[in-house]
């Protein structure tokens, strides 16, 4: 019996252990990444050549299944994270980086006109698809003619970023046209000035696909359901064909999707090492982690920021993901039901900016792994520019807080964290906004913490703008000013503020629309600094931290290469044995 | 019999229509939107959302679109999930079989122990022996099946590498999905990669199966205990039988009857999903989906799925009906 006893104190102790690690749900993907770039320019191999050694079958882990087999048809990071294995676009990123372009089927960077219409793409030559037909100007055409003529309906509102990035489809789309003067040239000609479309064409949306394949594989059927292209239930080589350094496979929804290394790559010094890479779907952060653990996978695209500590006790390395790509706020809405909130006061403002901690909660909740922001959005976007912003201090917050003569009752606030969710800049939702509650109470407030289900309803009653002081953040879709504060947060809809913020600043919102049609980088660089400018002035949100998303992988892994927007390319990647 | 088994599929009729209209109007009062915020996620805008509700028919009335389910429904059509596009019917056919294939495995072990221990307590009750397995069958219950599913994982994975922590089958074997049953697709493939399968299904089968398997326990030990108290079998130790016969002939065939109940509706409820234990060990099974598509406000998946499971479940109580009849002669339906 004390045998018996003693096993089970021994389990009791295991299963503390096993729990300690975090069973909340992994966090839900990173913003969807860029198109691949491994190109001749793209040499950022963490580990010499030289020792290298070829072959071998990767497992990783994503932290969800891949939706459809056709990047122009998805939105999601783990769709994308793999399909930019395959799918190659004109332009990517350089690996490891977040903004930094660089020509992958093209050329060089287009040249582009005066008057910021016409953007000419010189293609490089010699490259074919996976199916052995030819990538060349007519594709690129075959290519952009079929995102930008998607029929209203369900392929329209899966193409997402198309409709995002062109402000839509067919006539109201922003492309006035996609030309092949010759075999070599593509021309794309704009209808208005569009500042951030060589970084938005680094999504991996924009990869090229071969127009034999999609033809044959009636690519463009609808409704999706028998659409065996997207669905991805054709044989090898017919489906998800691009030009990257792997082929994609196989799909077994929920269970498994591999691709094997393309022996025909048309950049051999950077072709694939690993002979195929299988990607496995494990939603749970502690499924995950002792996934690792046992060597079940070799890496994992995300764990929790909660079990960093643990998983490099382990053995496991954190992946190097570099600047980061995200930034956690927490949101003051001026407005809320057409009534003004305490943080129309920008005294107010002022002293929860100045109340609120961050380097205690970067310290407490991010494993090292984040920062805190010296502005709006994080410093290594295209257009950031660095702001004075209200250092932390409780007496200072407290006498700004007296000069707002807001007193009574109406220092007794609400303030809004989701639940069931994890975010890649918000590891622990409920413990960064007690902190925050907890700074707050220091100067005077009485802060009742409420929450919602992240998926019933915390995302459109905060952006609705049924919330007055709430935590909110951002993961990049491109690394551009325009992606973080004109999408995400500050751009006006209809003519009016977002009601997420009730930030009424229609300068701002006119520098915003002036930047997105600028016809020069200097020119739309110099106006989102303005914008910036007037956030530092009003102080509509307070920055909390800029996080570096963890990933893991084990000892036999090398070569990887990570960024912090989720573009991150398998072919440099190896397995000792 | 073939009279009751036709009235027994008559009732499941309107069982499941209602279940089917309560179900339609429950999803819908979730909060937080519809498919398209799930769809959209952050990038959700008005416009988006109005586009992606019209485009997926949820902007008709709630009748219209009802009886448009219900009229795919009478043809075989269970729809198409709004997040992924994927015909239900299509993921439906891959994640059962490893849903079918962990309830045998749960079974086997919850089975294969449960009432060779409940027959053990009973056959010496209140001493030490009933002791242990009282301990082992609250042991059973109480745990959570999460916290004994981490826990097996950690100790047999992560520190003694004996078995495998996630997912049906090593990813790295080259075994086609053709069933997707993984023992048998590991068969076809040759190699002895059923090895492997099995080991897969060992952990996982532990953490679902523990409770059935304290459950089987207790029936078992209170159904022998009543047996042996009855009189008939009194009558057949005093006739002389031995031990081993009159247990066998005269005490289990009798006390098989309530535990072959709790089995089957054990058996209903496992292949309804076994919602942790898939989410613990990443099973490609229906009840992690279950659990996503309701996230996801996927509500074609979802009614579809509980509909099914309900006749699952039904199907299943009807066959343990039947299984009595043939377990005990003296048992008619009519």
């Amino acid at each position: 019996m004390r045998k018996k006893l003693g096993s089970l104190l021994v389990i009791a102790v295991f299963a503390a252990a096993a729990c300690s690690s975090s069973a909340t749900p992994s966090p839900a993907p990173t913003a969807p990444p860029p198109t691949s770039a491994v190109t001749s320019q793209a040499t950022a191999v963490a580990t010499p050549a030289s020792t290298a050694v070829e072959g071998g079958n990767m497992v990783y882990a994503l932290n969800g299944d891949m939706v459809l087999a056709d990047p122009s048809l998805v939105s999601d990071g783990n769709s994308l994270f793999v399909e930019a294995q395959v799918v190659q676009g004109l332009l990517g990123l350089q690996p490891g980086t977040i903004s930094t372009v660089i020509p992958v089927l093209a050329a060089a960077l287009p040249t582009v006109s005066a008057d910021g219409l016409t953007y000419t793409f010189t293609l490089r030559t010699g490259i074919n698809f996976q199916d052995g037909t030819p990538f060349n100007a007519d594709a690129v055409v075959y290519n952009y003619n079929r995102w930008q003529n998607y029929p209203p309906g369900d392929l329209q509102t899966n193409a997402y970023y198309y409709g995002a990035v062109f402000g839509g489809f067919g006539t109201a789309s922003n492309v006035a046209s996609v030309t092949a003067p010759d075999e070599q040239t593509v021309v794309i000609t704009l209808k208005t000035p569009q500042s951030n479309f060589e970084l938005a064409s680094t999504l991996a949306v924009f990869g090229i696909q071969s127009p034999t394949a999609l033809k044959a594989g009636n690519a463009d059927t609808t409704p999706i359901s028998s659409n065996k292209y997207a669905q991805g239930e054709l044989p090898q080589g017919q489906d998800m064909v691009g030009t990257g350094p792997f082929i994609f496979k196989e799909w077994v929804p929920g269970d498994h999707i591999t691709i094997v290394k393309n022996p025909n790559y048309w950049d051999a010094a950077n072709a694939a090492l690993l002979n195929q890479v299988t990607f496995k779907p494990i939603g749970d952060s502690t499924a995950t982690l002792q996934a690792l653990q046992s060597n079940g996978v070799d890496a994992a695209f995300s764990i929790s920021p909660l079990d960093v500590k643990t998983a490099q006790s382990s053995g496991l390395t954190i992946i190097d993901r570099g600047s980061s790509c995200n930034q956690l706020n927490l949101d003051m809405n001026q407005s809320v039901g057409g009534k003004a909130t305490i943080y129309a006061n920008k005294n107010v403002r002022l002293a929860v900016s100045e109340a609120v901690n961050k380097q205690s909660y970067v310290d407490a909740f991010y494993s090292g792994l984040g920062k805190v922001p010296t502005g709006f959005m994080p410093p290594a976007t295209t257009g950031f520019k660095a702001e004075t912003l209200p250092a932390y201090s409780v007496s200072q917050a407290k006498a700004d807080l007296a000069a707002s003569s807001v007193t009574g009752s109406a220092l007794n606030i609400d303030l809004y964290y989701p639940s069931n969710v994890v975010r890649p800049y918000m590891p622990d939702p409920k413990g960064i906004a007690t902190a925050i509650a907890n700074d707050l109470t220091a100067i005077g407030f009485t802060v009742n913490l409420k929450t919602e289900d992240w998926h019933g309803g915390y995302v459109s009653d905060a952006t609705s703008g049924k919330f007055a002081l709430y935590l909110f953040g951002w993961t990049c879709d491109w690394a551009g000013a325009d992606n973080f504060l004109y999408t995400a947060w500050f751009g006006w809809s209809g003519g009016k503020p977002n009601p997420q913020f009730g930030w009424n600043n229609a300068t701002a919102n006119q520098d915003m629309l002036q930047a997105l049609q600028a016809t020069t980088p200097d020119a739309a660089n110099a106006l989102w600094g303005q914008v910036q400018d007037l956030l530092a002035q009003d102080l509509p949100v307070v920055p909390i931290v800029n996080s570096q998303p963890p990933g893991a992988y084990t000892s036999k892994v090398h070569g990887y290469v990570g960024a912090s927007n989720g573009i991150e390319y398998l072919n440099t990647v190896w397995l000792s044995q | 019999m073939a009279r009751f088994i036709v009235r027994r599929l008559l009732v499941a009729i309107p069982v499941l229509f209602g279940l089917s209209v309560i179900l339609f109007l429950f999803l819908r009062l979730l909060p937080g939107g519809g498919p398209a915020e799930a769809i959209l996620g952050q990038h959700a805008t008005p416009q988006l959302v109005a586009q992606i509700t019209a485009t997926e028919g949820l902007d008709k009335p709630l009748y219209v679109q009802y009886l448009n389910y219900v009229g795919r429904l009478l043809h075989g059509d269970f729809g198409a999930s709004f997040i992924d596009g994927r015909e239900v019917a299509a993921t439906f056919l891959i994640k059962f079989p490893a849903t079918v294939e962990l309830t045998i495995g749960a079974l086997i072990f919850a089975v294969g122990l449960g009432i060779p221990l409940g027959r053990l307590a009973a056959r010496h009750p209140n001493s030490w022996i009933d002791g242990i397995v009282t301990v082992i069958s609250l042991f059973g219950i109480s745990i959570p099946v999460f916290v004994l599913g981490y826990t097996l994982a950690f100790i047999f994975g992560v520190e003694l590498h004996w078995l495998p922590t996630f997912g049906q089958l090593d990813p790295r074997l080259p075994i086609n999905p053709v069933t997707h049953f993984a023992i048998i697709d590991a068969i076809l493939a040759g190699h002895w990669y059923v090895i492997d399968a099995v080991a897969h299904l060992i952990l996982p089968s532990i953490a679902l199966g523990t409770i059935p398997l304290a459950v089987f326990t207790r029936i078992t030990r209170a159904s022998v205990i009543e047996v042996s108290n009855e009189d008939y079998v009194r009558t057949a130790r005093a006739k002389g039988l031995t031990d081993r016969r009159v247990n066998d002939r005269h005490i289990m065939r009798n006390a098989w009857l309530p535990v072959t109940t709790v089995i089957g509706l054990e058996t209903g409820a496992l292949l309804a999903g076994a919602v942790l234990t898939e989410t613990v060990f990443s099973w490609n099974g229906v009840g992690s989906w279950v659990v996503s598509s309701i996230q996801n406000h996927d509500y074609i998946v979802v009614q579809s799925l509980i509909l099914i499971f309900a006749t699952i479940f039904l199907t299943v109580n009807l066959i343990v009906d039947v299984g009595y009849a043939f377990l005990n002669p003296r048992i008619r339906y009519s």
